[in-house]
């Protein structure tokens, strides 16, 4: 048993060295997300999206940092959707694992708590995972995100729905209460106001709420034209299926803050997806240019074929994230987490996601494009212009084909 | 024996307090997180394990705390030690209010009206403006976990030494009586009422204070984690897994099964939960009375556990 | 129009939740055990439901018996040969069992259907009617009939069936239970089974009405356990009362206070309850 046992030794020393040999050249980006539990169905997104960028980076040759060429590397654990797990691996990450940059979790409750940890080592962190705009109202100088401001999420909808026809004249704001959508909720009472409308129904609800019946019932008694809902996917389900079941039909339009973009949601909902308007901050379009990709349509196939199923904002809002990192190391021509964090903060360019530069605030200004299900298809009809013609207004549930 | 128990237990205070100058801050985090689990358990050990009042509710007193920690220190810019005394009041002083009432009831009444407790003051806490409503307030970011760790473990310390007294004083030996007999206890001229409150807000007192330290150590407190029910199942399952109604059960019972989920977190991962819940369900079946009760059995280890099952099956 | 609209509302949901906490009052009035994983009961209930109606393409509330057998049968054998083994221990340690039971099935649940949420739609799934001014969405119109005709059917089962003599005996008294020749082992087997049965049919329901992940559980075994305790264990009737009551205090709230109040005001009910009439039910049927 001894013999065979140094042998495998030997092999494994041999194995070790060589991996340091290499490790030396390689840039270690860290993050803890959501593999596990309750929000591992969005967190996949951010594994899945984060791997293939930076294979597809390294398949191009690494990153050129001061004339060095260095591969990137990923350590990535599971936060099993626990935001104090996720706190404890960020500093594992940076402490034990010694990762050099770190990139997000998804979700803003994570991120607000996970990039505090980030801020307190100094370590700059890219995230696309949190839109909240309390994750960049702290003065924090290492956290930088590429989803867009929460408050502004229904700025382009109100936009076309202030020069639609028929004009809605009442609206009902339903909202969760977690940290993101009351932002969104808030930023949304101004847009309104300022697109001529009223609010005849201003609800809030508790975040994983399952039963919307007695809201449903004030919006059906007050008749409104239009009712913007922000929340969660699976509450977003679930209104627009007791939306039926009640027979509650606005007037000309009702959208959603999260769902109407993904798969799951229109399978989970069949034909009464349909109608339904949405956003989003990414669609896969060829004007989209991107360094390593191609463009957003290539970069969509690749996703598609690797993983078996189709990317959406979050996963371009992760590549944006690691190429952000990839051009901060070549223009800083450096690997000190400060001269880093200064290039992020001037770095711009153009990736599958959006053009890419920071506010300094370290929050990416980017509009929503106005999207809606049309015949089980997602149609972007909307961002400052017209893109494609809205099913506009939506047929009660009663006429539908 | 007594005195060599002793001994040992101060060797291991003294080596605890010097583990910032030698632990790696994965390891000073893990220790710090360790160490107000066992806090919690052991605060949760007064009512729970020596009255045998199962509470769900200390999580409310843990809210309380990480709360009035967070309003004072981000809401009025006060220093720290006076969040901690706000919190703390806040626990007593809910402690005292919500235990009259509550404590008359018995067995899973009280179990259940603890539980509903912890929500309602969850819903409360998150329609409030003072403390951030659901939003949850941001502290000020402090880079000195030695700190936290000296005062999780100065913490510690202090609740096991009061639960030492309480295990000798007049005022345990009441608790037992009402955990064995209630209604004996009373003929026998014991105000157990009385007993119970004082119990109570002894728990709440020390709850409190470890919900301070995090709070300032996290920054951040949100409705959903500073009343998030699941910590308090974690510490009766600590209290219980150590053994509870003993002195050094819970404080065991949290380092071992802290080391053992962080390890199962770490190492595997994605099967950590599951493995969780097999080492929960094995520690029922084969030890009900936790370590502390292995630790004493006279019989080698199969049998004592094959005893166990036989006493409690059908 | 809009008050009568939220009751009845509150009413039909309400229902639907009483049969949530039906198989656990069962559990804990006869067993003394206060199960934590039945939420996750429900879930699986839900899944097979909705396997059933994907891949073989039966009715979902065809399928409701088949969850039904399927959960008898899951429920029968964890009692039999796990919760048996602890049942006479301290009710704490029930509670901690069946609550790393619900743990391990979670997890099961998340490897086995994923993460993706689900929903059990068939055709008729929005389907209403107006009746006097109100609408009525049939399905949950449906989960009202069967709360009710389930309820009923346990009532009978435990009140003129022998096995219903053999479970209340058995709860009253274990020993007297004995002598007169009832197993007691089979006897809390069957019980949980039934009580497993009942979650199955009550999560096919959920998932045709709500939606289905791996993590509803915990949720709903807090719901059934407010709803246990203000219906009573001994009685099934009382027990879809109870939920009705939770249901249309929930929906009044909404209406008048704001809707992130709801859980509030289930819990304050249940502590104004528990406080005002300590001695009322919690004792077997």
């Amino acid at each position: 048993m001894s013999r065979k046992h140094s042998f495998a030794c030997a092999i494994g020393t041999l194995l070790a060295t060589a991996g340091l040999a290499h490790a030396q050249d390689v840039i270690k980006l860290g993050a803890a997300v959501q593999l596990t539990g309750s929000e591992a169905n969005t967190g996949r997104y951010y594994r899945d999206a984060y791997r293939l960028t930076i294979d597809k980076i390294n398949a191009a040759g690494g990153v050129n940092v001061g004339g060095k060429t260095y591969h990137l590397g990923l350590t990535l654990l599971d936060n099993q959707s626990d935001v104090n797990l996720g706190v404890r691996q960020y500093v594992q990450l940076i402490t034990s694992d010694k990762v050099n940059f770190l990139l997000g979790p998804f979700a803003s409750n994570h991120a607000l708590n996970d990039s505090s940890i980030a801020e307190k080592y100094q370590v700059p962190m890219v995230q696309g995972g949190g839109a909240s705009t309390q994750i960049y109202s702290r003065g924090y100088k290492y956290v930088f995100g590429t989803l867009p401001p929460a408050d502004d999420y229904y700025a382009s909808t109100l936009d076309m729905l202030a020069k639609a026809d028929p004009k809605p004249r009442t609206v009902a704001l339903v909202a969760a209460d977690d940290s993101f959508d009351v932002s969104v909720a808030k930023g949304t009472r101004n847009h309104v106001k300022d697109a001529g409308m009223t609010l005849a129904v201003d609800q809030t609800y508790r975040e994983g709420n399952a039963d919307f019946s007695t809201i449903l019932a004030e919006i059906k008694s007050k008749n409104v034209d239009a009712i913007l809902w922000s929340g969660h996917e699976t509450e977003a389900l679930n209104f627009l299926r007791q939306m039926k079941g009640l027979n509650v039909n606005p007037t000309n339009y009702y959208g959603f803050t999260v769902g109407v973009p993904t798969e799951d949601f229109r399978k989970a909902l069949g034909k009464d997806a349909d109608f339904a308007f949405g956003m989003t901050s990414w669609l896969a379009d060829a004007s989209l240019k991107d360094r390593w990709f191609g463009d957003a349509i290539a970069f969509a196939k690749d996703y598609a074929d690797k993983y078996q199923y189709a990317p959406d904002y979050h996963a371009a809002s992760a590549v944006a994230d690691v190429e952000t990192f990839a051009m901060a190391f070549e223009q800083a021509g450096s690997l000190d987490p400060k001269a880093v964090r200064d290039a992020i903060a001037k770095v711009e360019f153009d990736s599958v996601y959006a053009h890419i530069k920071y506010g300094p605030n370290g929050q990416i200004v980017l509009p929503q494009i106005v999207i809606q299900i049309q015949d089980g298809k997602v149609v972007p009809v909307y961002t400052d212009r017209v893109l494609n013609k809205a099913y506009y207004p939506i047929p009660p549930w009663n006429r539908r084909p | 024996m007594q005195r060599s128990v002793l001994v040992l237990v101060i060797m291991s205070v003294i080596m605890l307090a010097f583990l910032p100058w030698i632990a790696s801050d994965v390891m000073l985090q893990f220790a710090i997180n360790t160490l107000l689990l066992a806090t919690l358990a052991q605060s949760w050990n007064i009512l729970g394990g020596f009255a045998g009042y199962v509470s769900f509710g200390n999580s409310v007193f843990y809210g309380l705390g990480t709360y009035g920690t967070a309003i004072a220190m981000a809401q009025f810019g006060l220093p720290f030690w006076v969040g901690l005394m706000l919190g703390a009041l806040l626990a007593v002083i809910c402690a005292l209010i919500v235990g009259l009432p509550i404590l008359r009831l018995r067995g899973p009444y009280f179990a259940i009206a603890t539980l509903g407790l912890s929500g309602v003051m969850g819903a409360i806490v998150s329609n409030m403006d003072i403390a951030g409503a659901n939003i949850g307030l941001i502290l000020p970011l402090t880079r000195a976990d030695p700190m936290f760790y000296e005062l999780s473990l100065g913490l510690l310390v202090v609740t096991t030494v009061c639960v030492a007294w309480l295990s000798m004083s007049r005022f345990g030996m009441a608790l037992i009586a009402i955990r064995e007999d209630e209604d004996a206890a009373g003929t026998m001229g014991v105000n157990t009422t009385r007993y119970k409150v004082a119990a109570l807000v002894l728990a709440s007192l020390f709850t409190s204070i470890a919900g301070g330290i995090h709070a300032y150590w996290i920054t951040f407190v949100d409705p959903a984690s500073a009343f998030d029910p699941t910590l308090n199942v974690r510490m009766v399952i600590m209290a219980v897994f150590g053994g509870s109604g003993t002195v050094f059960g819970p404080v065991i019972g949290s380092f071992l099964l802290s080391t053992i989920y962080e390890l199962l977190a770490f190492w595997i991962s994605t099967a950590a939960a599951l493995l969780f819940g097999v080492v929960i369900v094995l520690a029922v079946l084969f030890m009900p009375k936790g370590i502390a009760d292995l630790a004493l059995a006279k019989e080698p280890g199969w049998r004592y556990f094959l005893r166990n099952v036989r006493e409690h099956r059908l | 129009m809009l008050l009568a609209q939220v009751l009845l509302n509150g009413v039909l949901l309400g229902a639907l939740y009483g049969l949530m906490a039906l198989g656990m009052a069962l559990v804990w009035g006869v067993l003394n055990i206060v199960n934590l994983a039945h939420g996750a009961l429900i879930m699986l209930g839900g899944y097979v439901v909705y396997y059933c109606y994907t891949l073989l393409g039966i009715d979902p509330l065809l399928a409701l018996p088949v969850a039904m057998a399927s959960m008898f049968a899951t429920g029968y054998l964890l009692q039999r040969f796990l919760l048996n083994l602890i049942v006479r221990g301290a009710l704490l340690n029930t509670l901690l069992i069946t609550f790393g039971l619900d743990v391990v099935i979670t997890y099961l649940g998340q490897v086995v259907f994923t993460a993706d949420f689900r929903t059990i739609n068939p055709s008729y799934s929005g389907a209403n009617f107006m009746l006097l001014g109100l609408t009525v969405p049939v399905l949950r119109l449906i989960a009202f009939g069967i709360a009710l005709l389930l309820s009923s059917a346990l009532w009978f089962l435990l009140n003129k069936s022998g096995l219903g003599r053999a479970i209340r005996a058995t709860a009253q008294n274990l020993v007297a239970a004995r002598l007169y020749g009832v197993d007691p082992r089979q006897v809390y087997a069957v019980t949980f089974g039934i009580g497993a049965a009942l979650a199955g049919a009550a999560g096919g329901l959920y998932g045709m009405i709500s939606h289905l992940t791996p993590y509803i559980g915990s949720s709903l075994t807090a719901k059934s356990f407010v709803i246990a305790i203000l219906g009573g264990l001994a009685n099934p009737f009382k027990v879809i009362l109870g939920g009705i009551v939770v249901g249309v205090a929930e929906s009044l709230a909404a209406l008048y206070i704001g809707p992130t109040y709801t859980d509030v005001v289930s819990f304050l009910l249940l502590v104004v309850i528990l406080v005002v009439r300590p001695a009322h039910a919690l004792r077997a049927a």
